[in-house]
C-alpha cells in the first residue's frame, strides 16, 4: 500500500466511525423520548446512554471514540431531557453528580468492550502469524530435505567421476585400451547425469509456493516438441523415438525452455524404465482449447498405488537401486508444478500392452493471424 | 592447415584449457585473452578471423566488449554463457553476436558452431544483390519472387519479409525482438513460411526456443 491509500483509507475509517457514533446516538435519543411518552425514569434514559457508548466501542477502531460518545451521550441527555429541556443548564442540585455518575460508567463500560474487541483481533492476528510461520518452516523443511537430497545423490557421480580421473591419472598407461574406454564412457555419462540434474535444480529454485515464474511468450508448439525430441536423441541413442504431430500449427503460450525441459524430464524417465531398442512415443493432439502431449514408453509400467505418489517431491519408486536408475525425484514433482503454473494438468495412466503414458495439458494461445 | 585465426576470451582456465585443446586438435590458429579489455585490444591488434566470448569477464561485461568490437569490425562473434544467463545471451545477440554456445557444450557444439561461420565466411565474397541463393531456395530481389526449386512459391507479404531478413542474415541468430522490430513477425508467421518452404527438419531455418531463429547457409 502506498503512503497516500494508507492515509485515504485512515481518514475512511474516522468517517465511518464517526458515522456510527452519530447514527448510534441519535437513535439512543428517540428511543429515550420513547420510554419519556411512556412516563419512564431519567435512569432508564441514562442506561439508554451508556448501551449506546457500548455499542459504538464495539463498532469503532479507536478508544476516543468512546470518550467522546460518553462526554456527547451527557450533554444530550442533559440538552433534552433534564428541566429545563433544550438547554444545557440542570436546576436540580443532584444533576452534577448524576452527569459525572453517567459520564463514568458509560466509559468505563466502553473502554472495557474496546479492549475485548482488541484482544479479540490480537488472537486473531495470532492464530495468522502461526499459521504463516507453520508455512514458512514446512517451506523450510522442503528445502532442507532437497538440499539433503541433493548433496546425498551428487556424490555418487561425483565420486565415479573424480575416482576414475585419478585412476588415469595415476596409473593410466598400464590399463589396456578396452578398460580405458570404458572409464572415459563411465566419466562422460555420469557427467552427462549430473548436467541433467543441475538444469533440473536451477528450474527448481524458480519455485516459490509451489508456484513457478514464468518468462510466457507466444511459441509454436511442434518447435517445443523438436527441440525437446533433438535433445533426448542426443543422449538416448538406444531407443526409437516415435514423434506423432499434428500438421496445423499450434501457437501456445508458454514459458517454452521450462516446457521443453518437461518433455526432456518425461522422455528420460521413458528411457529409464523401459528396454534398449524399445519405442517411445511423443504425441500431440488437440482437445478444445487445449493441446495435449504425451510421452509413452513400453516399460514395466507403474501400479496404480504408485500412480499417486509419483508427483510428490523426492518420491523416486520402490525400486530404488544403485545402479544408473537412481534419481533426485525432482522430475515429475518439477514437471507437475510446471504445468500447472501454465493453467495445464498432467497425468498418467498404463499404456497398451504394458508400459506407462504420461499425459499434459496447455491452453493454446490465441493469435491473431490477420496481416 | 586451417587458415583461420580464433581469438578465444574465457577467464576460466579448464574451459579455456578446453577450447584451446579442441581448436589445436583441428588445426586452427588461436590467441587467447582473460579480460575483457585485453580481447578489445587484441581483435584490434591482431584481426582475427572469428572470436569465442564468454560473457561473463572479470572486468568489463561481455556484452560491452562485443559494443566496443562492433564500432570498427563485423568479425563474427560467438558467445559462450551459463543457462541461467538467458537474458544476457539475448542481449548480447541484440548487440551483434552472431552466435551462441551453452555451457556445459559439447566440444561437437562448438566444432559445429565455427564450421557455420565458416561457410558464411567463405561465401560471403561472391554476393550478388539482385539474388539470394542457397540450397534449393532463390530469392529474386528484383521481381520479389521466391523460388524453391525454381517452383515459385506464394508468400504472404509479411513472410516475404521474414525471409529477406533472414536471408540477409544468413548464419545469425535473430532474436525474436529483433524480427519483431523490423519486420512484425511472430512465430506463427514463422512456422507458416516454414511449411511453405517444406522446412519441417529446420534444416533451413533453426528454432533457438526462447530466443529466435537462424537461416543456415546450405
Amino acid at each position: 500500500m502506498t503512503a497516500d491509500s494508507i492515509k485515504k483509507s485512515k481518514s475512511l475509517s474516522v468517517f465511518k466511525d464517526s458515522a456510527v457514533c452519530l447514527v448510534v446516538l441519535t437513535a439512543a435519543t428517540l428511543a429515550g423520548y420513547a420510554f419519556k411518552a411512556f412516563h419512564l425514569a431519567d435512569a432508564d434514559i441514562i442506561m439508554l446512554y451508556i448501551i449506546a457508548v457500548l455499542v459504538i466501542s464495539i463498532f469503532t477502531s479507536k478508544i476516543q471514540f468512546c470518550l467522546i460518545s460518553s462526554v456527547v451521550g451527557v450533554v444530550l441527555f442533559n440538552y433534552f431531557f433534564t428541566y429545563p429541556e433544550f438547554s444545557l443548564s440542570a436546576h436540580d442540585a443532584g444533576y452534577p453528580v448524576t452527569f459525572v455518575t453517567m459520564f463514568i460508567t458509560a466509559f468505563i463500560a466502553g473502554t472495557l468492550a474496546n479492549k475485548l474487541k482488541r484482544n479479540t483481533l490480537i488472537a486473531e492476528q495470532n492464530a495468522r502469524e502461526k499459521e504463516e510461520a507453520a508455512l514458512l518452516a514446512q517451506n523450510e523443511q522442503l528445502r532442507a530435505n532437497m538440499l539433503r537430497s541433493i548433496s546425498h545423490d551428487l556424490r555418487t557421480p561425483l565420486t565415479s567421476i573424480s575416482g576414475n580421473a585419478s585412476t588415469l591419472l595415476s596409473g593410466g598407461d598400464t590399463l589396456d585400451e578396452s578398460a580405458r574406454q570404458q572409464i572415459y564412457t563411465d566419466i562422460y555419462s555420469e557427467s552427462m547425469w549430473l548436467i541433467g540434474m543441475v538444469e533440473n535444480l536451477l528450474y527448481a529454485t524458480r519455485i516459490e509456493d509451489g508456484r513457478m515464474q514464468l518468462n510466457i511468450s507466444v511459441e509454436i508448439l511442434d518447435d517445443i516438441v523438436q527441440e525437446a525430441v533433438k535433445h533426448t536423441e542426443r543422449t538416448h541413442s538406444k531407443r526409437n523415438i516415435i514423434v506423432d504431430m499434428l500438421d496445423e500449427i499450434i501457437p501456445v503460450m508458454a514459458d517454452a525452455n521450462l516446457i521443453v525441459q518437461v518433455i526432456v524430464n518425461l522422455m528420460d524417465n521413458a528411457v529409464k524404465y523401459s528396454d534398449d531398442d524399445s519405442d517411445v512415443t511423443v504425441s500431440v493432439r488437440r482437445e478444445h482449447a487445449y493441446a495435449v502431449i504425451s510421452v509413452s514408453d513400453h516399460g514395466t509400467g507403474i501400479s496404480d498405488e504408485e500412480k499417486e505418489k509419483v508427483f510428490d517431491m523426492f518420491y523416486t519408486g520402490y525400486s530404488r537401486s544403485s545402479d544408473s536408475r537412481r534419481s533426485l525425484g525432482l522430475g515429475l514433482a518439477l514437471c507437475r508444478s510446471i504445468i500447472s503454473s501454465h493453467g495445464g494438468t498432467i497425468s498418467v495412466s498404463d499404456n497398451i500392452p504394458n508400459g506407462t503414458v504420461v499425459s499434459f495439458t496447455l491452453p493454446i494461445g490465441e493469435v491473431d493471424l490477420n496481416e | 592447415m586451417n587458415e583461420y585465426l580464433v581469438l578465444v576470451v574465457e577467464d576460466d582456465k579448464p574451459i579455456r584449457k578446453l577450447i584451446t585443446t579442441t581448436l589445436k586438435m583441428n588445426d586452427y590458429r588461436f590467441i587467447t585473452a582473460v579480460r575483457g579489455r585485453e580481447a578489445v585490444m587484441l581483435s584490434a591488434s591482431h584481426k582475427p578471423d572469428i572470436i569465442i566470448l564468454d560473457l561473463g569477464l572479470p572486468d568489463i561485461d561481455g556484452v560491452e566488449v562485443i559494443e566496443h568490437i562492433r564500432t570498427w569490425s563485423d568479425v563474427p562473434i560467438i558467445i559462450v554463457s551459463a543457462r541461467s544467463e538467458d537474458r544476457d545471451k539475448i542481449t548480447a545477440l541484440d548487440k551483434g553476436a552472431d552466435d551462441y554456445l551453452t555451457k556445459p557444450f559439447s566440444v561437437d557444439e562448438l566444432l559445429a558452431r565455427l564450421r557455420v561461420i565458416q561457410r558464411r565466411l567463405m561465401r560471403s565474397e561472391n554476393v550478388s544483390v539482385t539474388e539470394f541463393v542457397n540450397g534449393r531456395l532463390r530469392i529474386d530481389y528484383v521481381s520479389g519472387c521466391v523460388y524453391l526449386d525454381d517452383e515459385k512459391l506464394h508468400l504472404t507479404p509479411i513472410e516475404y519479409k521474414l525471409l529477406c531478413l533472414l536471408a540477409k542474415n544468413v548464419g545469425k541468430v535473430l532474436t525474436h525482438k529483433y524480427i519483431i522490430q523490423s519486420v512484425w513477425g511472430t512465430p506463427v508467421f514463422m512456422a507458416t513460411l516454414r511449411k511453405k518452404l517444406s522446412d519441417s527438419s529446420q534444416a533451413l531455418i533453426q528454432t533457438h526456443i526462447g530466443i529466435g531463429y537462424r537461416m543456415m547457409k546450405l
